[in-house]
């Protein structure tokens, strides 16, 4: 893997254009979009895994099943590409293709992606309220990847652009605790 | 020397014959006397002069030999008495200087004994006036430390009381609402959080 910002930005932009071209055909630019946020949230989020994948002491054969067996059902361009980056040992460049895969997407689909994030699933009527809020502010379409869990109580959490909003129960009941700590220590 | 000799020689004979002499007449006077009582108690002139001769003979003796000798030896011993009163006094003169200047080095020792004692006792006050204070500050600034120490201990124990209550009262709280609230009260909450949610500006 390149060291160099410039290089890995061109690299990052050559995977996001192949896996883009090979969506469009299928229309599934905005499925994939949410596929390789998860991809990413696990790989990232698991330091054994992504080790694994970077090691070329493993077959690459074997860290391409893992990759399959991971990721079962998942859109077979994106598998093919993350097989690419394993093999090239790009997987740390996943987090910047993931980053430029969604500014491509937003461009291509027109719209803006907002991550949702929820404790229950969205009916119809809150998927359109939060469409209708954040089109009028943003002034385009958008599109809500959604996101259940738990952890966050309640309410909801929009993300986008590095963005955030988070009206979750769990972030209000710890300004409540905050609160509560620092007037109690007041006396 | 052979003068004295002859003049002592002379003057015993003289004494061994006029005795003689008197008492030659002894016995025809006790017989005249015991005739009347005032014969015996005045002398015969037979006798008279030969005690008088005997008695100058005697005295010029005495006078030119005797007496220039015990006279010089009162005199030697008069110049001796003389000389140790002199002595004496000197030595008590002396005495009573020496007994006024050991006076004098007594009362001045006394004094500065005196003197000595009453320096001590005042640094003695001292010493003890300036422990004790320094004991006093060192208790202070340690009792002061000490409570310095409890209070912020205090402080910590109630801060770290107050954050255990206000966890565990989210705690609970986050409990019942996520074990009390239906997927319905949830899309509730959202729609509410939704219109009250503040502005995603990406640009």
């Amino acid at each position: 893997m390149s060291t160099d910002r410039t290089l890995q930005r061109k690299e990052s932009a050559v995977y996001v254009q192949t896996l883009l071209e090979a969506v469009k055909a299928e229309n599934r630019v905005f499925e994939v979009s949410g596929q390789l946020e998860q991809a990413v949230t696990i790989i990232r989020g698991n330091f054994e895994l992504r080790n694994t994948l970077g090691d070329q002491g493993v077959p690459l054969a074997a860290r391409k099943n893992i990759l399959a067996e991971l990721f079962t059902g998942f859109d077979e361009a994106l598998l093919a590409v993350l097989g690419i980056m394993v093999e090239r040992e790009d997987i740390p460049l996943l987090s910047r293709v993931n980053e430029a895969y969604v500014e491509a997407a937003e461009e291509y689909l027109g719209s803006i992606i907002l991550d949702v994030t929820t404790v229950v699933e969205l009916d119809a009527p809150l998927r359109e309220a939060i469409r209708k809020k954040y089109s009028a502010q943003l002034g385009r379409d958008v599109l809500l990847r959604e996101h259940l869990d738990p952890s966050i109580m309640g309410g909801i959490v929009i993300s986008t652009h590095g963005r955030r909003i988070d009206a979750s129960v769990a972030s209000q009941l710890e300004s409540a605790r905050a609160v509560l700590a620092d007037v109690t220590s007041r006396g | 020397m052979k003068k004295l000799v002859t003049s002592v020689a002379f003057a015993l004979g003289a004494l061994l014959v006029l005795p003689a002499l008197a008492f030659a007449h002894e016995g025809e006077a006790a017989v005249e006397e015991s005739a009347s009582g005032i014969g015996l108690l005045l002398p015969k002139l037979g006798e008279w002069i030969p005690m008088l001769l005997a008695f100058i003979i005697l005295w010029i003796v005495l006078a030119k030999f005797a007496w220039p000798a015990f006279m010089g030896m009162i005199d030697k011993r008069t110049a001796t008495i003389k000389d140790s009163l002199e002595r004496a006094e000197s030595a008590k003169i002396e005495s009573e200087h020496i007994l006024v200047e050991n006076q004098a080095t007594i009362i001045s020792a006394k004094k500065q004994a005196a003197e000595i004692i009453a320096d001590a006792k005042v640094a003695e006050e001292s010493v003890r006036a300036e422990i004790t204070a320094k004991a006093q500050q060192e208790a202070q600034a340690t009792l002061a430390r000490a409570v310095a120490t409890i209070e912020t201990e205090k402080k910590v124990a109630v801060a770290e009381l107050q954050s255990s209550v206000a966890d565990l009262s989210i705690s609970v709280v986050g409990r019942l609402i996520g074990a009390d609230l239906s997927d319905d009260e949830h899309r509730r909450i959202i729609e509410r959080y939704i219109a009250e949610a503040g502005d995603l500006d990406v640009n």
